[in-house]
């Protein structure tokens, strides 16, 4: 008996040093994952920030911890979102990132918003060895540079606009009028409308660019009003997406085609314009609600949590498929950062926007695509094989 | 270039001169009148465009009635404003450059409390509604209603500002104010309630300013700096203080914007707006129609 009783008492101790030694361990494992990110919640990029990306953080956030948490290779793990406003300022945004991953070491980032941010992080996130999913991000200058753990979500201009030339010559158009902006974006991506258009008999009629805090544009507008071009390409930011709208509603200028860039997927948009306004207005997008039952449920997710409030139909499918992919290399490969990045690397994934693959940075599998607003939707209607909807051939007059 | 299309060119050019005016003026009654340069001119402007936008698309109210009712809730907080901050700066500034230097640092400050706020109230989205943006068509050339509509009130509120500032017994306290406040004080002139009725109408014109901007234009919080930079160019060119110098300066640098923007690049707008500041400055300190 007294045999028995000590080596229970043995037993006893030796799992409560056991359970010392351990525990904090164990804890540790069930405690939340650190993810954190800067985003433009004040300042110019604010109006796509939180249209394409942030909200996306946020829902994804609730909905994985509403599910019990993230899948940690097995164990579910509470996500803890640590975010601060990077004002859209570049120097604010690269100090947060050096913050976040330096001195706070989150477990995993989100990137910021648009081209120009991202580009700066780019090379910091790649140093510290975050892999970044970034679905605002446009630029080839940014894939040329190969960092190993930064992957575009997004098609690249040279795939969009290819697309957009690609549907012109189709229809049999033959002249064209383009507006950029005079910023990264807009310059890469006249760059490589020049170089889709080189191969094609479409002459350009007009070229003008323009800055980005730019307040009219009806002189540039009339003067290609006068050359009578059958397109017009805007390679615009939403604001300017939309004044351009606006004035060339305003002046009566309204050729079959009518493209303009970032803003036209938004429900802003339709909201600006009306339904009727925005009929046959091409843009970029890259699909809507209709493109998967996944898209479907992020859209009426995405809606129901923001208090009607709609998902942009280009990058914010973009932002949730890169959330997919990011969820399904946790599972994977747990919190390895370079396990994650590998996974990312290597694989096709299934994601509500169809099959994303990376080459080096850039995802190759989605193809450059061209949408238009069709009865209150913005459809996605080039290239046919991924279309939600048949190009409307005439633009009908802006109501 | 035909003759239609050069008077074309002119008369979108004056239209965006008429908003840059009707900008300008609210200004230059703070700063031409009480030295008050309010750098936070634009997040008022901002505000009077959010209170339409918000009055419109969630009450229905048309963004016309909110005109008046944009002025006189910007004119009650300019008057608060003034009470909480100026009037204060006023009795201990030793001297008017001193207060001029602590206006514009207070003037700062509220620049940054108006923005947060605004992205506090309303986010930092884009916001924007659909108002009078039909053309209207004269002989060949159209515009839209909502741009008409502006630059017919941009020039009516200078008309009764020019008017109000000629012609009544208020005006002229107000002229001899700009003249020399002890002058003024000395005559019985009861700069007490002049100065924050002054300050008042400012920030009311600025919400005037931007209800109607709202109509034209999608709205952020932070819309309204680039606003206060062109103001500041116009009243510049036009000389400090005068309200006919500052109709002129907006339509002269409207016009030589869009001349500009059409026969170069928009890229090079800055460029074009700056120089045209520059010479004056060189040439006209005083401004352009400074007697």
């Amino acid at each position: 008996m007294v045999q028995s009783s000590k080596r229970q008492l043995l037993k006893g101790a030796a799992a409560a040093v056991g359970a010392a030694a351990f525990a904090p361990s164990l804890f540790a494992q069930a405690g939340p994952v650190r993810i954190g990110y800067a985003i433009a919640r004040t300042g110019p990029w604010t109006g796509g920030a939180q249209v394409s990306q942030e909200p996306n953080y946020l829902l994804w956030a609730e909905q994985v911890n509403a599910a019990g948490g993230l899948d940690v290779k097995g164990t579910k793990r509470p996500i803890e979102l640590i975010s601060s406003d990077d004002r859209s300022d570049i120097e604010t945004c690269v100090r947060s990132y050096e913050k976040l991953m330096g001195s706070d070491k989150v477990d995993l980032i989100l990137p910021p918003w648009g081209s120009n941010a991202n580009f700066a992080i780019a090379p910091l996130a790649n140093r510290m060895g975050y892999p970044v999913l970034a679905p605002t991000a446009l630029s080839r200058k940014l894939v040329e540079l190969k960092l190993p753990n930064f992957f575009l979500l997004l098609q690249q201009p040279d795939r969009m606009v290819g697309a957009l030339v690609d549907m012109l010559v189709a229809n049999g158009v033959k002249t064209v009028a383009v507006i950029y902006v005079d910023d990264l974006f807009g310059l890469e991506n006249f760059s490589a409308l020049k170089v889709a258009l080189r191969s094609t008999s479409i002459q350009v009629v007009e070229e003008k660019s323009y800055p980005g805090d730019i307040k009219d544009l009806s002189p540039v507008l009339r003067s290609i009003k006068d050359k009578n071009p059958e397109a017009f390409i805007g390679l615009s930011y939403p604001p300017d997406t939309i004044l351009a709208s606006k004035q060339s509603k305003e002046i009566g200028f309204n050729p079959r085609f009518y493209y303009a860039s970032v803003g036209t997927a938004f429900q802003l948009y339709r909201n600006v314009m009306t339904p009727a306004g925005a009929e046959g207005v091409l843009g970029m997008g890259s699909w809507n609600s209709k493109t998967s039952p996944g898209a479907k449920a992020y859209f009426d997710a995405h809606t129901k949590k923001f208090g009607g409030k709609e998902p942009d139909r280009w990058a914010s499918g973009h932002c949730w498929a890169g959330l997919e992919i990011l969820q399904a290399a946790v599972a994977k490969s747990g919190l390895d950062r370079k396990a994650i990045r590998d996974y990312i690397a290597g694989n096709t994934h299934k994601t509500i926007i169809g099959d994303v693959k990376f080459t080096g940075s850039e995802n190759t599998a989605t193809p450059g695509t061209v949408g238009q607003w069709q009865n209150g939707e913005f459809e996605v209607v080039w290239p046919t094989k991924v279309a939600t909807a048949k190009l409307s051939l005439v633009k009908p007059a802006w109501k | 270039m035909s003759l239609f299309s050069w008077l074309e060119l002119i008369a979108s050019g004056l239209i965006t001169g008429g908003i840059y005016a009707l900008v300008a003026l609210g200004l230059n009654l703070q700063y031409g009148l009480m030295r008050i340069l309010n750098i936070a001119h634009g997040e008022f402007l901002m505000l009077g465009a959010y209170l339409t936008w918000m009055a419109h698309t969630t009450l229905g109210i048309s963004p016309l009635l909110m005109v008046p009712v944009s002025f006189l809730a910007l004119m009650a907080l300019g008057l608060v404003i003034h009470k909480l901050c100026f009037r204060r700066l006023t009795v201990t500034s030793p001297n008017l450059d001193i207060f001029e230097a602590r206006g514009l640092m207070v003037a700062f400050g509220l620049m940054f409390l108006v923005q947060n706020f605004a992205s506090f109230m309303w986010g930092g989205d884009l916001r924007g509604y659909d108002y009078l943006a039909e053309p209207v068509k004269m002989g060949e050339a159209q515009f839209a209603g909502n741009k008409l509509l502006v630059f017919g009130l941009a020039l009516l509120f200078s008309g009764a500002l020019i008017a109000l500032l000629r012609f009544t017994l208020l005006g002229k306290g107000v002229r001899a104010l700009m003249q020399s406040p002890t002058g003024a004080q000395l005559v019985g002139i009861d700069t007490q309630r002049l100065h924050p009725l002054m300050f008042g109408i400012g920030l009311g014109l600025s919400g005037v300013a931007g209800c109607l901007l709202s109509m034209a234009y999608t709205i952020t919080p932070s819309m309204g700096e680039p606003y206060t930079v062109t103001a500041l160019i116009v009243i510049t060119l036009g000389g400090f203080g005068s309200m006919s110098g500052a109709l002129a300066g907006g339509l002269l640098l409207g016009v030589v914007e869009a001349l500009g923007m059409h026969f170069t690049n928009p890229s090079l707008k800055a460029l074009l707006s700056y120089s045209v500041f520059i010479a004056v400055l060189l040439l006209r300190p005083r401004g352009l129609f400074a007697k």
